[in-house]
């Protein structure tokens, strides 16, 4: 009866640490990727894609592919980096990888780039990747801004495509409508999302600012705020609020979604709207035109990266998967499948026109954007962009309630914002 | 022989033992998912920090979160807009809640269902209905403009979110909406527990509807409201999903509560000493919210 007690007792004891070891070594071959663009239509396909093909390349390795919701992202990221779990794969929007860098959480790729002689001149936006001398990410998207609009709205209002910020303000006022006169309006000029985020509402409106040759901060990260430039275009953005040109109180995918269902006449967004308009009701009404505020908004969109703290083994799975994405032939693709243009200087886009037909237009405003040294993050603000984004979204919300004068809004937002530069 | 003794619950002097036993998987959870997380957020808010590491080394010592809160105009005005916000929420959820109970507590045909009604948003998980009032509050489309062009209170769609004013209130009904029935059930339970000879002795000394609510009724229910306003008031205090979803804080910090206000500062600028610091602040106003409304209540009800 002993003898036998041991045996069973020996055989558990084995099979506990034989369990124990797989699940360690299962555990060592899966790296871990959060993305807020896990089920995105196009760009979700794209990642699908480059893991199956690192997962070919790499038998035994899988990724663990896991959506998190944008509105939820930074928060979990944070977390799971506090907790110690960090995702082996760090995908992050390129305003909020600062602070993880500056803690010290994200991997020095300098190294890796090194080690394969991969040389970054020309990839765009990847100057943005540099903190604290070290290449912190890899650019995923550096991107200029279209104008998309609604054909039909156009056409019975008998309006041109506008090419300056006049003619823009003209086609908003004129296709404004309450169509039924029920004291709602039905039809909007254009559309921004003022609910939400503070980073989403100050990149809504910084189209404005650009075009009325106002800027957040110079290059040398000194605050530029209490400037004429910037009282004009506190005044657009004003005056669109003011006279109800945009919806009001949406967040960014309603807006979105209200002019593919032909509600709206203009729109002024990222390469990511088309996806969206050619599946929405109104399809076939909606043409893509360059955007009437110069210079476009463009910048840095989002990033990829490494966590710091993984095994030197991880690190080599997880270069090999970066190194997919940054490939000629995944470039190229996310351009075809995502209508985004890609920032590696050596990606084939050449008749990418036939599944993308404005792409052309996206290529000339990411590089007017670039050369005009465009993005949505400041120059000298960027650890502070949340604080510094609320901040703005506070003022501007403020000047618009109590019908402040603009000029009286710089002066506080820049002895505000110079006190936020300070405080870090 | 020895051993048995010692692991003897049934002896008389071991007895209290089984009690510890029984106890300690639910003394360990609390204290692994309460106890653990309040003394790292404590010590956190004497620490000037920005992200935190689990295992990180300690930073030093300082009171620099709490000298920052205690002068900042943004910590002073989160705690007004929560007090407002506990008052308007635990008054309104209070009126209702006590009025909807007395109704259902007659007789009438359908009353069941009436009960069932009244229960209904509570079972309504919170984020759901959240979006629901998002949509009934909409700025452009929203119902509830809709309903006040129609009844011709204004002229054109109220601007909900965006308005101060209307923000808060726009949170203050969600919350009394979702609150609600809580108080009805638990007075409902109250009510069904007054003896009713009391009602009958007061109609025979001449009391009428009033009286006998003032004088039977509302203190009977004391004890029960006592209890009730604390969990309320607590909810209301803890709340951050309502407020996030339908209004973000704002506008113009016009709905942001302590909780959104440790929200931001933690996940929004990393500022988790400061956030800690605000966190351990709402806790001791709860603390002492809740131990002066629970002296009163047993108090008022005797």
């Amino acid at each position: 009866m002993k003898k036998m007690m041991k045996t069973c007792l020996s055989a558990t004891a084995s099979a506990v640490l034989l369990s124990a070891l797989t699940v360690s070594a299962a555990q060592a071959t899966t790296l871990s990727f959060v993305s807020w663009q896990a089920d995105d239509d196009a760009q979700g396909g794209w990642w699908k894609r480059a893991i199956s093909k690192f997962e070919s390349e790499h038998p035994g390795v899988t990724i663990e592919f896991t959506k998190v919701e944008r509105g939820a992202y930074a928060d979990t990221m944070t977390t799971l980096f506090a907790g110690g779990k960090p995702p082996h794969i760090v995908h992050l929007a390129s305003f909020e990888y600062q602070s993880f860098a500056e803690n010290g959480w994200m991997e020095n790729l300098d190294p890796w780039l090194e080690k394969d002689n991969i040389d970054m001149t020309g990839w765009a936006g990847q100057s943005s990747c540099r903190w604290n001398d070290e290449t912190a990410c890899i650019m995923l998207l550096y991107f200029g801004y279209m104008m998309a609009y609604n054909k039909e709205i156009f056409d019975n209002a008998g309006l041109e495509v506008p090419t300056t910020y006049a003619e823009f303000l003209e086609v908003a006022r004129a296709t404004t409508k309450d169509l039924n006169d029920d004291g709602i309006i039905d039809q909007y000029g254009t559309g921004h999302e003022t609910r939400g985020g503070a980073n989403q509402y100050v990149t809504e409106m910084l189209s404005y600012l650009l075009d009325a040759g106002a800027r957040w901060t110079n290059q040398s990260g000194e605050v530029t705020i209490d400037t004429p430039e910037m009282i004009e275009g506190l005044s657009r953005w004003k005056t669109l609020l003011d006279e109800n040109l945009t919806p009001r109180d949406m967040d960014s995918g309603s807006i979105r979604n209200l002019f593919s269902d032909g509600k709206m006449a203009m729109r002024l967004d990222g390469p990511w709207l088309y996806p969206i308009m050619i599946n929405g009701k109104v399809a076939d009404q909606l043409a893509i035109a360059p955007p009437p505020l110069h210079p476009p908004l463009g910048g840095s969109s989002n990033v990829l990266g490494m966590a710091s703290e993984i095994s030197n083994e991880e690190k080599a799975l997880v270069w090999d998967f970066i190194k997919i994405i940054m490939s000629p032939e995944y470039q190229r693709a996310y351009a075809t499948e995502g209508g985004n243009t890609p920032p590696s200087p050596v990606a084939d886009v050449s008749g990418v026109e036939k599944d993308v037909p404005h792409f052309q237009l996206l290529v000339d405003t990411q590089m007017e954007a670039a050369e005009a040294k465009v993005d949505r993050i400041p120059v000298g603000l960027e650890i502070q962009y949340g604080e510094f984004a609320k901040m703005v979204q506070q003022e501007v919300q403020r000047m618009i309630i109590e019908n402040l004068d603009p000029a009286d809004v710089v002066k506080v937002m820049q002895k505000k914002a110079e006190s936020i530069q300070a405080s870090y | 022989m020895h051993k048995q003794r010692m692991f003897d619950l049934a002896r008389p002097s071991r007895q209290h033992w089984l009690g510890y036993l029984l106890l300690a998987p639910a003394v360990i959870l609390v204290a692994v998912i309460i106890i653990y997380p309040l003394i790292i957020s404590v010590d956190l808010s004497f620490q000037n920090v920005k992200l935190v590491k689990m295992g990180d080394a300690r930073k030093p010592f300082t009171l620099i979160n709490y000298q920052r809160l205690f002068t900042s105009p943004d910590f002073w005005m989160a705690c007004w807009v929560t007090l407002k916000l506990v008052v308007a929420v635990t008054v309104g959820s209070l009126v209702v809640g006590l009025s909807t109970a007395l109704l259902v507590n007659n007789k009438f045909k359908g009353r069941t269902l009436a009960r069932l009604i009244m229960a209904l948003p509570w079972a309504v998980p919170e984020v759901i209905a959240v979006v629901i009032f998002a949509w009934i509050f909409d700025s452009s489309f929203g119902l509830m403009s809709w309903v006040f062009i129609k009844l011709g209170i204004t002229t054109e769609m109220v601007a909900w979110v965006s308005t101060p004013g209307a923000a808060f209130w726009a949170v203050a009904m969600t919350m009394i909406w979702k609150g609600f029935p809580f108080v009805s059930i638990m007075t409902l339970a109250g009510l069904q527990s007054i003896p009713s000879d009391f009602y009958a002795a007061a109609k025979v000394d001449g009391a009428n509807v009033y009286q006998r609510f003032r004088w039977i009724t509302l203190p009977s229910l004391m004890p029960v409201l006592g209890v009730t306003i604390v969990l309320v008031l607590l909810w209301v205090f803890r709340d951050f999903s309502i407020i996030k979803v339908l209004t973000n804080g704002g506008p113009l910090k016009s709905t942001t509560t302590l909780s959104i206000m440790t929200y931001d500062q933690a996940f929004g600028f990393f500022r988790f000493g400061y956030a800690s610091a605000v966190g351990v602040i709402t806790l001791i106003i709860c603390v002492i919210a809740s131990l002066f409304m629970l002296g009163r209540g047993p108090k008022s009800g005797l």
